[in-house]
């Protein structure tokens, strides 16, 4: 082999010896998990934590290259040797950068003291802990330690040694200090998080040891639970408990009020108060702002544990109301903070009705009944009726009282038709003079509403209606107003009945009988009679009307009425004493002023006087309207003005304990007619007409009382003894019954979260799926308000059940309500029902217990392996357990590679192969 | 500088034996071989050579000499381990919490969101500098420190390796207010966040929790959030009919796809139904199985997604026990109810035992006992106790007898009086009780309380004031309900029953209260003894799964539950880039890529080989000697 041959075939071989380590480095060391350089021996267990520094055994190529092209003067097998250890050489170094550890055992014990320093542990209690941590400390072993934490709501490692010797700080330097060291007031106990600050100071290689000094009073987090935790993580806990007797102390632990409380009903607030000793005190419970009016102050005698005490209270005024107990003058009490607790209560206020009455003026008879049976009652006049259904939503009752049609837009109409429908509301139309079709309710969206019908039937023995047209047919009226004039009557004509009577009178300067009294019924003859009117001269309205004067006052009618159209000035003289005449023969008239020019003061006065109406046309287009109109007043009404008793028909439960038999004579209703069933008709009149008509409309009651509310037709009614009875018993068993249903609410606190828990049935005891839900918090309710109101969704955590948690950061009374909407079909929310709760947290828990929980503390120990109240010699007694640590082993790895690096050197400086021991040669003797 | 290794004197002795044997090894000379030369005057050049060199060749024999010592000299100072003095340079102070909640099991990244997080916490933990301390602290629901405070990496590497997944949420809050403990009095503190940043609302986590200094990072993990999720899965019987039984589970599609879910849902085991279902993007999908009556107690149900649509499997499965419907064994001590009779016949899990006053009881236990009209002493023998008209030597002390009354108040929430109307119940004849303070009244006329629950001797009880046949109470359906609310309520088999708890809360489970400790047998097969208070045993759960429990001398089973994550917020595991603290956001990590680490050793050792290679070279190419 030539020596180029020679040299390409040993660099091949160096370079795939490189790439053979480069592999299996790649392949076994570079990239295998952790767990691939962690084995087990004998027991023992071994973990190399830097595998990479395996690599140096990439040099061997280099030694290899090196020794190829070596110079120095040695066999060829020391020159072998020499590779070999010095590879060995490297790869114990490489062992030694690898970091072999293996698992050895100790039994030193580091023990971690917690000391509880919350604000419910007592100074003398501290330097109790004081000394126990001395005592630990002269009982821990050379190699044992023992570290220090400080507690109250948040852990704080303390020193516990200045060098070698024991320091552990004074009482008022092991109370909580902020960040700046400044002492501060931790009104909190969370052992769970001393013992999580303790698992982090635990060196490795020791036995883990915690003692716990507290009284277990903990107010966050939990200590059994982490007990768990405790031991998982090899930790014994051992106990000591504060047992010292609590400082004299007086905390409200608890108000407590009914789940219920009616407005005017005498109920029981009961207090709960701890004691540790035995004292007095004075005790003050707060409505609101104002002391409790039946019960308010009370100086109490308190013994030692808990105590009782009972509060007459009384609520007027509905809603939200807030209670609050204060205790004073305590001789002995170490926090004030405890001392007073509130609670708010939501108190349903009285069913709201809503009044609405054409005469608000002689509103107040009805009100006042109302009122008295425990109803707020909203009057208002027809101009300010609600504008929206959520408006009227406030509202369980709604009352519409002798209203004319005019003053209720369709709008307004529909809304109360809705409000009845779809909200359940109670809805009562009262008659009056303009009730009914007196109103012009006739084919109304109310009259759809009602039980009854408004276009009430005749009296068979006498008309209806005798009705006299007087129509001014002077010159000015000439063209269209005379044409429009005359279509306004024969409209009339068209809207009257045929038994009614009319009689058409025009006049200029005289009156014409253009047509004579007679039925309407002879329509075509009176309208042929009609068309002939043609304008005349000028304008006498006093002899025209007289005329229609004496022609009804001979006719028998049940209602009779002049309609008295004029363009233009008159002479006045008369008229409006003529027109009080007639009316005191129940002759009524209404004027209509056609154009500008008027005398607007004359024809109001004699409709005022005429008991009828004025209108002012501007554009005489309208007359026939409103002729026609005031014809449809006329026939439709049917105004019954007589004395009559009221006769009960119908069965209904507000009529119980009434006597409608005994009641007062009515003076007057309005004619109307009961629809068929279901209408129910529970009063009538002597002649059989309605009085009081009811029907479910929808979800609410929709009632028509065909009489008055007022000193008018229900003027002996306001003097009977049971009238407020009868209408506030007849508003209970109609108003709203709030469809929205109540819902159990389970609501507890814990560590400052509220949660609330909401089950929901259907009517077959199902489960109710198919709700959204959402909790709405407000609170703490203060003097100032009701406090911040938060709205966070409920999430449905099983069937039927719905589920909410809320952080509250703020100590006092909190008012929890849940809104549950059904999902409808269309995917809208549907009201469907409210649940309601209450949580207090009147004050940090640490001033709420004082009697040491031992019983906590040792179950605790108990499930760690520690126990209660040991000896500090055993608390450092390792009982057999041992702790497995890793010990590294790289200082072995140089100490064989010292021995190797020596023998390398022995092979290289002592030839040890190819000797040739030469026999020593006979030196000659030196030549003289 | 000092030596944690071998002490000094160790090391002198060491190095003295060594040394000396090394100039030993230089004083003899090596021999050279025996080279025959034919002819002197070439021997005579060779010695003119080595004469004309041998001042050189001194040299170098010094040089190699001196060489092999330092050699020897820096492997023996590794083996005194020097270290630097701590209170030259005080390092920082890190606390390095690893999120370990349930999101972090996502797959986004490879293998797992976790190991990378730990692979950041390595990265740190490698590249901390001589004086710098941390802690390892693995966060889920609450922080669990997996270290001490140390600047041992070897300590630190391992209490990553020992940071593990759980099924809860991780309490940030928590996690940082017990950083802020751990760092509070110590320089240069720093708050280290590695995971996934989904953390729920943390707008006002900067109100609550002040850091007192310490900077706050965060190091972000994650690359997705694409997510399915069981939601809620849960299991009740019905109020009324409680041989039937309603599902509900609530699966949510994260995404901002539609996505097709096969949703499984199996019984004991066994896979009773399979549903395909498409879930619009981020929509919450709702089922319900109905009046389900089968046999199956466990339930689990599973959902599986086209892949690419879930990072996260942790939320797929979802468990849920039904309640166990066991008959209740009431003992009726009555001379005679015919009432009481007919309410106890409508409940067919009832076992009814019924004795007249005065005559031997069995001998056997009872849920419940119902006293009718008389109040003997039962022992051990009933759990629970019903009194109708107890008479005065009773549990409660009589205070008036009353006439013609009825119930004015009373407790809607309560268990005992569910789906009851009482308010227009009216009585002939009874008695108002005087409760002790521990009682709770569940009744009251307006003149005492007439019905009353409380304990006596570790024995729950209900007492009603008057004989229910001296009322029209025993016409109404309010009747049986009482009865059987009552009998419900005692052996806690009532509506209110939760077939599952959530992960990452303490749980408090009903066990008998006579014991002192339960064990628990977890999801993964761990068996571990669980504290008991107040008759709960207490313990916060971190694994989703079927837990049982057992206890007593005999290790009897005591019941069986499940736990879920069900927690949405976790299960939207989309991640964050950035950590908001009070308005702030937290800085990213600085890791030095090579830094001065404490063990000096390791330098010593790389000089070594570095060294050593030189000699190596020299020595073969005849520099050294």
């Amino acid at each position: 082999m030539s020596e180029r041959a020679r040299w390409i075939a040993s660099a091949v071989g160096l370079l795939a010896l490189l790439a053979l380590f480069t592999f299996v480095l790649q392949h076994y060391v570079w990239s295998a998990p952790a767990a691939a350089f962690h084995w087990q021996r004998g027991g023992i267990e071994y973990e190399l934590l830097e595998p990479r520094a395996l690599s140096v055994v990439l040099l061997a190529p280099l030694l290899l290259f090196v020794l190829g092209r070596s110079l120095a003067d040695l066999p060829w097998q020391q020159r072998v040797l020499s590779l070999l250890l010095r590879f060995a050489f490297l790869v114990l170094l490489g062992l030694g950068l690898s970091r072999l550890v293996r698992s050895d055992e100790t039994h030193r014990v580091a023990t971690v003291v917690l000391v509880d320093v919350s604000e419910s542990v007592a100074d003398s209690t501290l330097d109790k802990a004081r000394a126990e941590v001395e005592r630990l400390y002269r009982a821990k072993g050379e190699a044992d330690l023992v570290k220090l934490v400080a507690f109250a709501a948040r852990p704080r490692a303390v020193p516990v040694e200045q060098g070698d010797r024991l320091a552990v700080p004074p009482v008022a330097e092991l109370r909580w200090r902020d960040a700046a060291g400044a002492p501060k007031t931790q009104a909190g106990s969370n052992i769970q998080a001393a013992l999580q600050l303790a698992y982090g100071l635990f060196p490795p290689g020791y036995l883990k040891r915690i003692v716990l000094l507290s009284d277990g009073l903990e107010t966050e987090g939990s200590l059994l639970s982490e007990a768990n935790q405790a031991k998982r993580f090899g930790a014994r806990l051992f106990v000591r408990p504060f047992r010292d007797p609590p400082p004299g102390e007086v905390a409200v632990r608890a108000l407590r009020l009914p789940d219920k409380v009616d407005i005017g009903q005498p109920f029981d607030v009961t207090a709960e108060v701890y004691a540790s000793r035995a004292t007095t005190a004075k005790a003050r419970l707060y409505q609101g702002e104002t002391l409790n009016g039946l019960d308010g102050v009370r100086d109490v005698e308190l013994k030692a544990g808990e105590n009782e005490l009972k509060f007459k209270s009384v609520v007027r005024v509905g809603g939200e109301v807030t209670y609050a107990l204060k205790l004073s003058d305590i001789v002995e009490d170490r926090f004030t903070q405890n001392n007073a607790l509130d609670v708010t209560l939501d108190v349903p206020g009285r069913p709201q009705v809503l009044y609405i009455e054409g005469q608000p003026q002689r509103g107040s008879y009805l009100v006042s009944a109302l009122s008295a049976q425990q109803f707020d009652v909203d009057l208002r006049p027809a101009s300010a009726m609600p504008s929206s259904l959520r408006e009227l939503e406030r509202y369980d009752f709604f009352v519409l009282s002798d209203v004319p049609r005019e003053a209720v837009s369709d709008a307004a109409q529909d809304l109360i038709e809705r409000y009845v429908r779809d909200l359940g509301g109670g809805f009562l139309f009262a008659g009056g003079e303009a009730g009914y079709g007196l109103g012009g309710w006739g084919h109304s969206t109310l009259e759809r509403l009602l039980p009854v019908r408004m276009d009430a039937e005749r009296r068979k023995e006498m008309p209806g209606v005798a009705m006299t047209l007087v129509i001014d047919r002077s010159g000015s009226m000439s063209g269209l107003p005379m044409e429009m004039a005359k279509a306004a009557c024969r409209a009339t004509v068209e809207t009257l009945q045929g038994d009614d009577l009319i009689e058409v009178i025009a006049f200029d300067s005289t009156p014409t009988r253009y047509v004579k009294m007679q039925p309407a019924r002879y329509r075509a003859r009176i309208q042929n009679d009609i068309a002939r009117i043609q304008p005349g001269g000028g304008t006498e309205i006093f002899s025209s009307l007289d005329m229609a004067y004496q022609d009804l006052s001979v006719v028998q009618a049940r209602k009779k009425h002049v309609v008295l159209l004029t363009d233009g000035q008159a002479p006045v003289q008369g008229i409006k004493e003529l027109a009080t005449g007639m009316l005191a023969e129940a002759i009524t008239v209404t004027t209509v002023g056609l154009g500008e020019g008027v005398n607007q003061e004359l024809l109001r006065s004699v409709a005022d006087a005429g008991g009828g109406r004025f209108h002012l046309v501007p554009d005489p287009n309208s007359l026939p309207k409103i002729f026609t109109r005031e014809t449809e007043l006329l026939a439709q009404q049917a105004a019954v003005e007589e004395w009559f008793p009221v006769e009960q028909v119908g069965n209904a439960d507000f009529l119980k304990g009434v006597a409608v038999s005994a009641a007062p004579l009515l003076h007057g209703y309005v004619a109307t007619q009961l629809k068929p069933a279901p209408a129910q008709l529970i009063l009538q009149s002597d002649r059989g007409d309605p009085i009081l008509a009811r029907w479910r409309a929808g979800l609410g009651w929709a009632v028509a009382w065909t009489s008055d509310l007022k000193n008018n037709w229900s003027v002996d009614w306001l003097r009977w003894a049971g009238f407020s009875k009868f209408w506030g018993q007849f508003v209970r068993e109609h108003m709203r019954i709030k469809r929205r249903q109540e819902l159990p609410m389970q609501s507890e606190l814990h560590e400052n979260t509220v949660r609330a828990v909401v089950d929901a049935f259907t009517a077959d005891e199902r489960f109710d799926n198919n709700l959204e839900s959402k909790l709405i918090v407000t609170g703490p309710a203060t003097a100032k308000g009701k406090g911040e109101r938060r709205e966070v969704p409920m999430r449905r955590s099983a069937p039927g059940r719905y589920e909410a948690e809320l952080r509250l950061d703020e100590y006092g009374s909190f008012m929890l309500r849940a809104e549950h909407a059904r999902i409808a079909p269309d995917g809208s929310l549907q009201p469907l029902a409210t649940s309601f709760g209450h949580v207090s947290n009147p004050y940090p828990r640490e001033y709420g217990r004082f009697e040491p929980d031992v019983d906590l503390q040792a179950r605790a120990a108990t499930a760690t392996g520690g126990s209660l109240d040991p000896e500090p010699s055993r608390v450092f007694d390792p009982q057999g357990e041992k702790i497995v640590y890793y010990r590294p082993l790289w200082s072995r790895f140089v100490l064989a590679a010292i021995v190797v690096f020596l023998l390398d050197l022995l092979v290289r400086r002592v030839r040890l192969f190819d000797r040739k021991f030469l026999p020593r040669r006979s030196v000659p003797p030196r030549a003289a | 500088m000092g030596l944690s290794g071998l002490p000094l004197g160790s090391l002198l002795g060491i190095f003295g034996a060594a040394s000396a044997l090394v100039v030993v090894l230089y004083i003899l000379k090596l021999r050279r071989r025996a080279v025959p030369v034919p002819f002197s005057r070439i021997w005579d050049s060779i010695l003119r050579d080595k004469q004309a060199s041998e001042l050189f060749s001194k040299l170098r024999r010094l040089l190699s000499l001196l060489l092999q010592l330092a050699l020897l000299a820096l492997l023996v100072t590794a083996l005194g381990d020097p270290k630097p003095k701590e209170d030259l340079r005080e390092g920082r102070h890190l606390v390095l919490l690893i999120d370990a909640s349930a999101s972090m099991k996502a797959v986004d990244v490879k293998p797992s969101r976790l190991a990378a997080a730990k692979a950041e916490a390595e990265k740190i933990v490698r590249g901390l500098g001589a004086a710098d301390r941390a802690i390892v602290v693995q966060l889920g629901s609450v922080p669990t420190p997996r270290s001490s405070m140390s600047g041992d990496q070897s300590e630190l590497l391992q209490a990553i390796t020992a940071v593990s997944a759980s099924d809860t949420r991780a309490e940030l809050e928590a996690g940082l207010a017990f950083g802020r403990d751990s760092l509070r009095g110590l320089a240069h503190g720093e708050l280290v966040v590695i995971g996934d940043g989904a953390y729920g609302d943390t707008s006002t986590l900067g109100e609550r929790v002040s850091l007192e200094g310490a900077v706050l990072r965060f190091v972000p993990i994650g690359k997705s959030g694409r997510n399915l999720s069981i939601s809620e899965f849960s299991v009740r019987r019905y109020p009324l009919d409680k041989s039937r039984y309603e599902v509900m589970l609530e699966i949510a599609n994260l995404n901002d796809v539609p996505a097709d879910v096969e949703l499984e849902l199996a019984g004991d085991g066994v896979v009773v139904d399979v549903t395909r279902l498409k879930l619009g993007p981020n929509e919450r999908l709702p089922r319900y199985y109905q009046d389900l009556a089968g046999a199956s107690r466990s339930l689990t149900a599973r959902i599986k997604a086209a892949p690419g649509l879930d990072d996260l499997p942790a939320d797929d499965v979802a468990y849920a026990l039904l309640p166990e419907r066991r008959r209740a064994r009431v003992l009726v001590v009555s001379a005679g109810n015919t009432y009481l009779e007919a309410a106890l016949l409508l409940d067919e899990y009832l076992d009814v035992s019924q004795v007249a006053p005065g005559a031997p009881l069995p001998d056997a236990r009872f849920d419940v006992a119902i006293l009718d009209g008389v109040a003997p002493s039962l022992g051990e023998r009933a759990g629970s106790l019903l009194y109708l008209d107890p008479p005065a030597d009773g549990p409660l002390t009589h205070a008036a007898p009353l006439e013609d009354f009825g119930f004015d108040t009373w407790e809607r929430k309560s268990a005992v009086l569910r789906f009851m109307s009482m308010g227009d119940i009216q009585v002939a004849k009874g008695h108002s009780f005087k409760p002790q303070a521990a009682d709770k009244v569940l009744g009251a006329s307006d003149h005492g309380p007439i019905l009353v629950s409380g304990a006596r001797d570790g024995h729950r009880f209900v007492a009603l004031g008057f004989d229910p046949r001296n009322s029209d109470l025993v016409l109404r359906i309010a009747w049986p309900l009482f009865v059987l609310n009552t009998i419900n309520a005692f052996v806690e088999e009532d509506t209110g029953y939760v077939s599952s708890y959530r992960t990452g809360e303490v749980w408090r489970i009903a066990v008998p209260g006579s014991l002192a400790s339960v064990s628990l047998l977890q999801p993964g097969g761990a068996k571990i003894a669980v504290p008991v208070s107040d008759g709960r045993a207490v313990y916060r759960g971190e694994h989703a799964g079927f837990y049982k429990l057992s206890g007593g001398p005999d290790d009897a089973p005591l019941g069986e539950f499940a736990a879920n994550l069900s927690d949405l917020e976790e299960s939207r595991i989309a991640p964050r880039k950035e950590l908001v603290l009070a308005g702030k956001p937290a800085s990213a990590v600085a890791i030095a890529p090579v830094s001065f680490k404490s063990d000096l050793w390791i330098y010593l050792l790389l000089a070594v080989i570095g060294i050593s290679l030189v000699e190596w070279i020299t020595y073969h190419r005849r520099v050294t000697v």
